[in-house]
């Protein structure tokens, strides 16, 4: 029998399974033709195990064993039932493979992730290679979803429970190394060695107990250390997703209620949870998210026809925090920066910032103190313009002043070559604007990292009018490349982010003027899933930076966006936030919020509000939505999703509600807008009147993602 | 048939700041004292990383991690794969036998872009198991029975454990079993050299050398780096220079080497010492080709040999050779750079050039006259800068290029003594006057 999508073989009496036949994408992945098959070639196994002496499967697609079940497929499912019925059948198969009375090899080269997990789980042996992109692991979890073919009951049957709790609900993956530490994989091979060596684990695959396994084995596997370890673990799910998502808990309930269980009834609740979880809500805003991602990896903007610049060596101007920290995803990216400032404290401000998100990953293990020497010693700190000439990228983050940056680029496009990229790194001023300064302004774009530049992963690339689409191009591809995610916007005040996130900030000073406790305040933001209230996030960003941003957006966009002159006045105070150990809140020496700081709420004087949770949530998050709407309007980008991505990597959207326009969408915009309109009448006119973009959609009844 | 030599121009140079061992570089590894100044200097020409011919490295440390020190500054550097890189040990001589195989490999028209210098980290001289250590070791890993182990190791007795240290090893004559602080002692009591003018020496090195740094003249030599266990701070000057160091209180030193009767002390010799020194070599077509501004052009250089246990007298035996094989008399330079591993060991130098009979006594026919103070060591030497073995034949070069160019003077010559009865010295032009 000949099959499409993977190939079957037979040599010396070894049955070879090849996954990735006859596929063209970089990642193979489990969708339903290539479970059909899987399912007949397993019965073919069965048939044929009287001559055979093992089974051993395999990848013929570089870099990738398989990356999981199809995400289109799960994301096809429409009722409970069918998903639970889904997961069951490919449980099935992997069971049938379980029960193979010959042995069974998987050979794990790349990606083995979700579903590819599950099938090397049902094998009697893994083996894997050391290749650095071999990653094992569960991510459903991201997606909102349980594993749901027999991955919750094999993995701790494998690694034992607490490893096993560990992968299923942080969904994180492992490399070669860490597999076999963990127990997952039982040898670890060259790549172009590893088929070669499968056959060899058909005999004694049986591996030896150390005392150190038995050890572990006793203390986890009774009754009540393991009730121990699912509390301990369902405590730190809590404390990680402040139980705002639903699958970590989900898994807790299965594996827990599941411990006593049999193979077939196990995976009956396993598939059943599999079901409500990937019809729910929560699973398909996270599955929204994967794809929006997805998209994202592909540029998208104006077509390019000249060749792209290639962006090998890097420049930051500026040698700040921000400085620092652009020079340290230069080098992490093997870009060689040149960190020029103009006075050596601020080099060693830089170098310091460098140097810390570095120590990071040192201490956490990801790097080794070896590559951290050099790639630190990669960045040259330097006080002139020498070596400019060979740089193909500068990022600007001089101080947020036009006429500064403005001669500075002036200054420095005289060192550099014509194909050079000039970036800024501004935050709010006109990049239109900025262009003017530059003689050739077609390699020029607003680059905008949101700070700290090694945690935030969203960059804002900005356009003005007479931009290269090959700049554009250059600069996307090399934020995928530094793995951050780019959103292409149009200039105007605030950008995409700084601009939706104006109404959230300002409101929250109306609010607190209104009399609204602060903590409550913040709390409703919290339990909406937003990382941070908008009180704290003020005292993060700067509350004289915010009044700065604000003053700028208000000039641009006019009523709507006039903020009250609370922050004024804390500014006045010298209260600028974290920065200056005082702000809404007070911080210690570490910069940890103690409480609120008394002395900055006695401006706001006595007057006390009550609002419910869900008031305080509408008035902060209507006008964002009534914002964004604009920002559609005014094409400072072109799709919903990028508003989505924007939010979520640039300040951290709840994920869990798929975006901001998601949101809207899944509320019904009818109801916003009447929401939106009420305010409008009952607390401001101007800040309140909803968008004429809104009104539309509402009138054809379409929504955001409809456009 | 005569080989005729081609021009070789020193493009750029540069070096580390100093610092005394174990003080603020002490964490940094040889390689990343030399692997930025290359970096740097490369990123100033518009030479691309993958058209450098060789780094050629001078070291002595050979630190077991890199035993090819050259070959790792050229990866460090971010220079192409491809480059040939390798290292060179001619004691303190080797940062200037370096950039002699450049000037060599250029003339002769084999190569057209070559950085040559040198790095030390002194700090980082490891202390060794002695040999009746290392083979217990031997033995008990042999050692194939557990009686046959225990056996082997009932060897062992504690005086095993005190360690060599490779530092003191390497600065120990092996022919004549001197310390180097001996052979200046030796020096000394030959030719008559007063405790006094040692230290007078001394302390006039330590006050030219903080007054140069003062005025801002290292700036354009000096490249800061980066050091401490984070790499977050930059190092922009030496640490070893003493702006309050005084003839009296240099007077108050006991003597190191011969403890009783001697007059070398820790304060008239020079402190060992981390750093790097890199140059950039190019041919006349290297030069046109990326339209580089060389500094000056390497004329000639000279080794010589002489007795071990007198060492310290190599630059009157280099310079002399040098002054023959170019026609080009000591008194024709602007100025010299000659290192001060130890004020006597200068001042027996400073004697064979004004005294023949002294200089007769080393086969030097020629009496070529002192060197006036005013060109010798002008922003100091190493009594104050320290010697960072492998780097100094470099670094005295990189010192001497820009000094020669700020001055728009015209000719300029480096010397040193070398361990083990050696002399090194070149001749450099200045091209920017």
């Amino acid at each position: 029998m000949s099959y499409e999508k993977i190939k079957f073989e037979i040599e010396n009496k070894v049955a070879y399974v090849g996954f990735g036949y006859n596929c063209d994408k970089s990642m193979t992945v489990l969708d339903e033709k290539a479970l059909t098959e899987l399912r007949d070639i397993v019965e073919e196994l069965h048939q044929k195990k009287k001559e055979l002496d093992g089974v051993v499967f395999h990848s013929l697609k570089k870099n990738c064993f398989l990356a999981g079940a199809d995400i289109n497929l799960i994301a096809s499912l429409k009722t409970e039932n069918e998903g639970a019925h889904g997961a069951e059948q490919g449980q099935n198969i992997f069971n049938r493979i379980e029960d193979l009375p010959i042995p069974t090899v998987v050979c794990v080269d790349g990606v083995c992730l979700g579903g590819g997990m599950e099938l090397s789980l049902s094998c009697n042996t893994i083996i894997c290679s050391d290749n650095p992109k071999t990653q094992l692991g569960l991510p459903e979890v991201k997606l909102g979803l349980i594993p749901g073919f027999g991955g919750t009951y094999r993995m701790p049957r494998r690694v034992g429970l607490p490893t096993a709790l560990d992968l299923i609900l942080t969904g994180k993956g492992l490399n070669s190394r860490k597999a076999k530490r963990v127990g997952l994989v039982d040898e670890v091979y060259p790549k172009e060695n590893l088929v070669k060596m499968a056959p060899k684990h058909f005999k004694g695959s049986k591996k030896k107990q150390g005392f150190k396994d038995t050890i572990e084995h006793l203390a986890s596997d009774n009754f009540l250390s393991r009730k121990i370890i699912f509390q301990k673990a369902r405590e730190n799910v809590l404390k990680q997703t402040k139980g705002f998502y639903q699958a970590p808990l989900k898994i807790l309930d299965v594996m827990e209620a599941g411990m006593m269980k049999g193979r077939s009834s196990y995976l009956a609740s396993e598939a059943q949870a599999f079901g409500e979880l990937c019809v729910g809500e929560q699973s398909k805003n996270l599955q929204h998210l994967f794809f929006l991602m997805e998209n994202s990896k592909k540029y998208s903007g104006p077509a390019s026809s000249g060749e792209l610049p290639k962006l090998k060596r890097g420049a930051a101007l500026g040698a700040g925090t921000m400085g620092g920290g652009i020079a340290w995803l230069m080098a992490e990216s093997d870009m060689a920066p040149l960190m020029k400032d103009i006075g050596p404290e601020a080099l060693d401000l830089g170098l310091k910032q460098s140097s810390s998100n570095f120590m990071g990953k040192v201490k956490r293990k990801r790097m080794t103190y070896e590559e951290f020497e050099r790639k630190q010693r990669s960045i040259t700190p330097q006080l002139d313009y020498s070596g400019f000439e060979k740089t193909d990228l500068v990022i600007e983050a001089v101080v947020e002043n036009m006429d500064i940056k403005k001669s500075v680029f002036a200054e420095t496009e005289k060192h550099v070559t014509e194909s050079c990229l000039l970036t800024s790194n501004t935050s709010s001023l006109s990049v239109e604007e900025m262009s003017k300064a530059l003689e050739k302004p077609g390699r020029f774009a607003g680059l905008h990292f949101f700070n700290p530049v090694h945690r935030m992963p969203l960059v804002e690339i900005i356009t003005h009018s007479n931009i290269a689409p090959e700049t554009i191009e250059a600069l996307y591809n090399w934020c995928l490349k530094v793995k951050k995610t780019p959103v292409i916007v149009g200039d105007g005040p605030g950008f995409l982010v700084n601009r939706i996130l104006m109404p959230y900030l300002n409101e929250a000073g109306y609010l607190l003027i209104e009399g609204v406790p602060m903590k409550e305040l913040d709390e409703a933001c919290l339990n909406f899933g937003m990382p941070m209230g908008p009180c704290r996030l003020l005292d993060e960003i700067g509350i004289d930076v915010a009044v700065k941003v604000a003053k700028i957006i208000h000039a641009g966009l006019g009523d709507r966006a006039e903020s009250s002159d609370l922050s004024q006045q804390m500014v006045d105070k010298g209260f600028l936030g974290k920065k200056s150990g005082k702000g809404f809140y007070i911080y210690d020496e570490a910069g940890k919020p103690v409480g609120p700081n008394e002395e900055a709420l006695a401006i706001l004087g006595s007057a006390r509000k009550k609002m419910s949770e869900t008031d305080i949530q509408m008035r902060v998050f209507l006008p964002m939505i009534n914002e964004a709407s604009y920002i559609l309007d005014d094409g400072i980008v072109k799709k919903p999703s990028d508003v989505d991505l924007g939010l979520i990597f640039g300040i951290g959207f709840p994920p869990f509600r798929g975006g901001l326009l998601r949101y809207a969408d899944g509320e019904g915009l009818e109801r916003i807008y009447k929401a939106i309109d009420k305010f409008a009448s009952e607390v401001s006119a101007n800040r309140y009147a909803p968008s004429p973009f809104l009104k539309k959609l509402v009138d054809d009844k379409k929504k955001f993602y409809d456009l | 048939m005569t080989l005729s030599l081609k021009d070789v121009y020193i493009v750029d140079g540069r070096r580390s700041p100093h610092a005394k061992a174990g003080t603020d570089l002490k964490d940094v590894a040889a390689p990343f004292l030399g692997a930025y100044l290359v970096r740097k200097i490369l990123d100033a020409t518009s030479i691309p990383s993958d058209e450098v011919d060789e780094v050629i490295i001078g070291n002595t440390g050979s630190p077991a991690k890199y035993p090819n020190v050259g070959r790792v500054i050229a990866l460090e550097a971010g220079l192409h794969k491809k480059t040939s890189g390798y290292t060179v040990h001619r004691n303190c001589a080797s940062g200037m036998e370096a950039i002699s195989q450049a000037y060599m490999k250029i003339a002769a028209g084999r190569c057209d872009v070559i950085v040559a210098g040198g790095v030390e980290s002194m700090s980082q001289m490891p202390l060794i198991y002695s040999k009746e250590m290392t083979d217990l070791f031997v033995n008990v890993m042999k050692a194939r029975s557990f009686s046959d182990k225990v056996k082997a190791l009932s060897a062992f007795r504690p005086p095993f454990l005190s360690p060599i240290i490779a530092i003191e090893q390497g600065l120990t004559d092996p022919f004549c079993g001197l310390n180097m602080g001996l052979t200046a002692e030796l020096l000394a009591r030959e030719f008559g050299i007063t405790r006094e003018e040692q230290d007078e020496y001394a302390n006039k090195s330590h006050h030219k050398a903080v007054a140069a740094e003062a005025e801002g003249k290292f700036a354009d030599e000096i490249v800061p780096l980066a050091y401490g266990s984070k790499l977050d701070k930059l190092l922009h000057k030496d640490v070893g220079p003493r702006g309050n160091s005084t003839v009296e209180g240099l007077a108050k030193m006991k003597p190191y080497f011969e403890r009783k009767s001697g007059t070398v002390t820790v304060g008239n010799s020079c402190p060992i010492t981390d750093g790097g020194s890199a140059l950039l070599f190019c041919s006349e077509e290297a030069v046109k080709k990326y339209n580089l501004n060389p500094i000056a052009r390497m004329v000639d250089f000279h080794f010589h040999g002489l007795e071990p246990e007198r060492m310290g007298m190599g630059p009157l035996l280099a310079m002399d050779g040098l002054v023959k094989r170019t026609g080009v008399a000591i008194s024709d330079c602007d100025l010299v750079e000659i290192n001060e591993a130890f004020a006597a060991q200068l001042l027996g130098v400073q004697r064979g050039l004004r005294d023949k009979e002294i200089a007769a006594r080393f086969d030097v026919d020629t009496v070529h006259g002192e060197i006036p103070e005013e060109k010798l060591n002008v922003n100091g030497g190493a009594i104050a800068l320290g010697h960072p073995v492998g780097s100094t034949g470099s670094r005295l070069v990189v010192t001497l290029m820009h000094e020669l160019k700020r001055r728009k003077a015209d000719k300029g010559i480096a010397s040193l003594c070398i361990g083990g009865g050696q002399g090194g010295a070149c001749l450099i032009e200045n091209l920017i006057k």
